[in-house]
């Protein structure tokens, strides 16, 4: 019995200590994320408050965040804001359908592919800031050249993920489809989207960047509001803060967008084999 | 009855992997395939599950002609290839969805329960070990019920120990429906211990050399002296198969007159 009791000791311990880094990393990592930023502002904001800076061209975060509070009373933001996420989320919509639709004819039918691809790699190869002349030319100032715009950043990757993405799909799970007979419109729903998905969800955050990217060069060129209209205006009436406070926004909404799309495809992602997962579980 | 006849397959590249290959399997027969790399072994299973065509000769099963993937002609490849998407339980299901979720359900509760993984149902197939893996892929195949199941080396890459268990396990399961077997393999003792005939192919271009009878009772014990028998001929065949000065047995002459020298 005397002997017992040591090894009763031993087993529970090790268990214990693995229980509380778990629970403590489940917390603590996301915060570890914001340390940085917290601590460089936080140096900043001392920096000017014992007035080693007047702060006038690089605003203390108080000031940004007086400057954001200024315009959520005025009712001022949510008007900015709304129309940037509006021309984003239309622009987004649009690139990803037709970069969908043809990256996967692309990539599924080899025909389509030499005939289409090079002409769209070959306008890929074009800035598209190239393009904003001809689209205030052909769609006029307003909303529809600034959607265009966005949707020609957000087309190219995701035509380019779907078609790398079903030309990559493993030749031997494809046999495995073949061996139960799939076909045609089987072998896509059974075997290749469920393949591709990962990549796809890839090229549709790259192609989110590439619209909040796009979104600050349309409102730049023209625009009575929104938050690059907010950029443009805190520029010209030197605002440094107002610039800050656009760009903070921009990065709030950039990465909740960004992490939507990454929640809303993690169901779908649970069976990834994937060294991320490993390191994390 | 599944029938080979003169069966060849140039590959586009000029490369002539299979040479006029008859033979003719028995419904419920298990037939080993083995001989040198490149003797084009894999190239004539991959003809008889109708995933390549051969560039002349005919597969027909029950005088049906094979050109294509066929439900009675069921395949495990040398990796498990799983759908890394599904759960087992779905792999295991995956040829069946043609039949009511509830009948499907229980045939794929029967078959896990068969290959002993009913507690991995749910997991997905990274989860698995490379024997697991290799279980789900043979009930994968067999839930459909084939009446031909072809094996493309399907233990090779498992170690020593989990390859004698699934050799003993896929008997087991063949008992159950007794399909056809066609085994493809590099390994002597694989081949005496699954088959009832062994068929020896010599390589360039890949054709017939020799077929040996296993005329032993199952199950088979592994250390006695007539399995070491069965062993020693079978690797004596393959290593004349694999000597270029010894001439082909011609396809007109009896299993005696093969021996005349």
């Amino acid at each position: 019995m005397i002997s017992d009791a040591p090894v009763l000791q031993q087993t529970s311990e090790p268990a214990d200590r693995s229980a509380a880094p778990s629970r403590l990393s489940r917390y603590a990592r996301p915060l570890l994320g914001v340390l940085l930023p917290l601590i460089l502002a936080a140096g900043w904001e001392l920096v000017v408050w014992f007035g080693w800076s007047n702060g006038r061209l690089v605003p203390p975060p108080s000031r940004v965040l007086a400057a954001i509070a200024d315009l959520a009373r005025s009712g001022e933001l949510v008007r900015h804001i709304a129309a940037t996420l509006w021309r984003v989320g239309l622009g987004f919509a649009f690139g990803v359908v037709a970069g969908t639709l043809l990256g996967a004819i692309s990539g599924y039918w080899s025909l389509a592919r030499r005939l289409l691809d090079p002409t769209v790699q070959a306008l890929r190869a074009i800035p598209s800031l190239a393009w904003v002349p001809l689209f205030i030319l052909w769609l006029g100032i307003f909303e529809t050249s600034k959607i265009a715009l966005i949707a020609v950043g957000v087309f190219f990757p995701v035509y380019l993920g779907v078609m790398g993405a079903i030309l990559s799909v493993d030749r031997k799970i494809v046999e495995v489809g073949r061996t139960f007979r799939l076909s045609g419109f089987a072998m896509i729903r059974r075997i290749l989207l469920p393949a591709v998905l990962p990549a796809y969800v890839v090229s549709l955050r790259v192609g989110l960047g590439l619209g909040w990217m796009f979104v600050v060069a349309a409102e730049l060129i023209g625009a009575s509001e929104g938050l690059g209209y907010l950029l443009l205006d805190g520029q010209q009436l030197g605002k440094p803060a107002q610039i800050l406070a656009a760009i903070v926004i921009f990065a709030i909404l950039g990465k909740l967008t960004d992490w939507l799309i990454e929640v809303g495809a993690a169901p779908f992602l649970r069976w990834q084999d994937a060294f991320g997962r490993a390191k994390e579980t | 009855m599944l029938a080979l006849d003169r069966v060849s397959k140039t590959y586009p590249n000029g490369v002539q992997a299979l040479a006029r290959f008859s033979a003719e399997i028995r419904q419920g027969e298990i037939l080993a395939i083995i001989g040198g790399s490149g003797c084009g072994k894999s190239t004539l299973l991959r003809a008889i599950a109708g995933l390549d065509r051969a560039s002349s000769g005919t597969v027909t099963l029950d005088s049906e002609a094979i050109a294509s993937p066929h439900s009675k002609i069921g395949i495990i490849f040398q990796e498990p290839r799983l759908l890394p998407w599904l759960s087992v339980a779905d792999n295991i299901g995956f040829g069946l969805a043609d039949l009511p979720a509830a009948e499907r359900r229980e045939k794929v509760a029967r078959a896990l329960e068969r290959v002993g993984l009913a507690d991995k149902a749910q997991a997905w197939p990274r989860e698995l070990s490379g024997g697991q893996a290799q279980r789900v892929a043979i009930a994968r195949a067999l839930v459909p019920q084939p009446e031909v199941l072809l094996l493309d080396e399907p233990f090779s890459a498992l170690d020593a120990f989990t390859r004698r268990d699934l050799q003993d396990h896929l008997l087991d399961l063949w008992a159950d429906t007794r399909p056809t077997l066609i085994l493809v393999t590099h390994d002597v003792d694989e081949a005496v211990v699954l088959a009832d005939r062994v068929l020896v192919m010599r390589p360039r271009p890949g054709r017939l050399f020799d077929q040996i009878e296993i005329n032993l009772g199952r199950p088979r014990d592994r250390n006695s002296p007539l399995f070491e028998n069965f062993k020693r001929s079978v690797l004596t065949s393959l290593d004349r198969s694999l000597d270029r000065s010894v001439p082909d047995r011609d396809a007109t002459q009896g299993p005696g007159q093969a021996m005349w020298w």
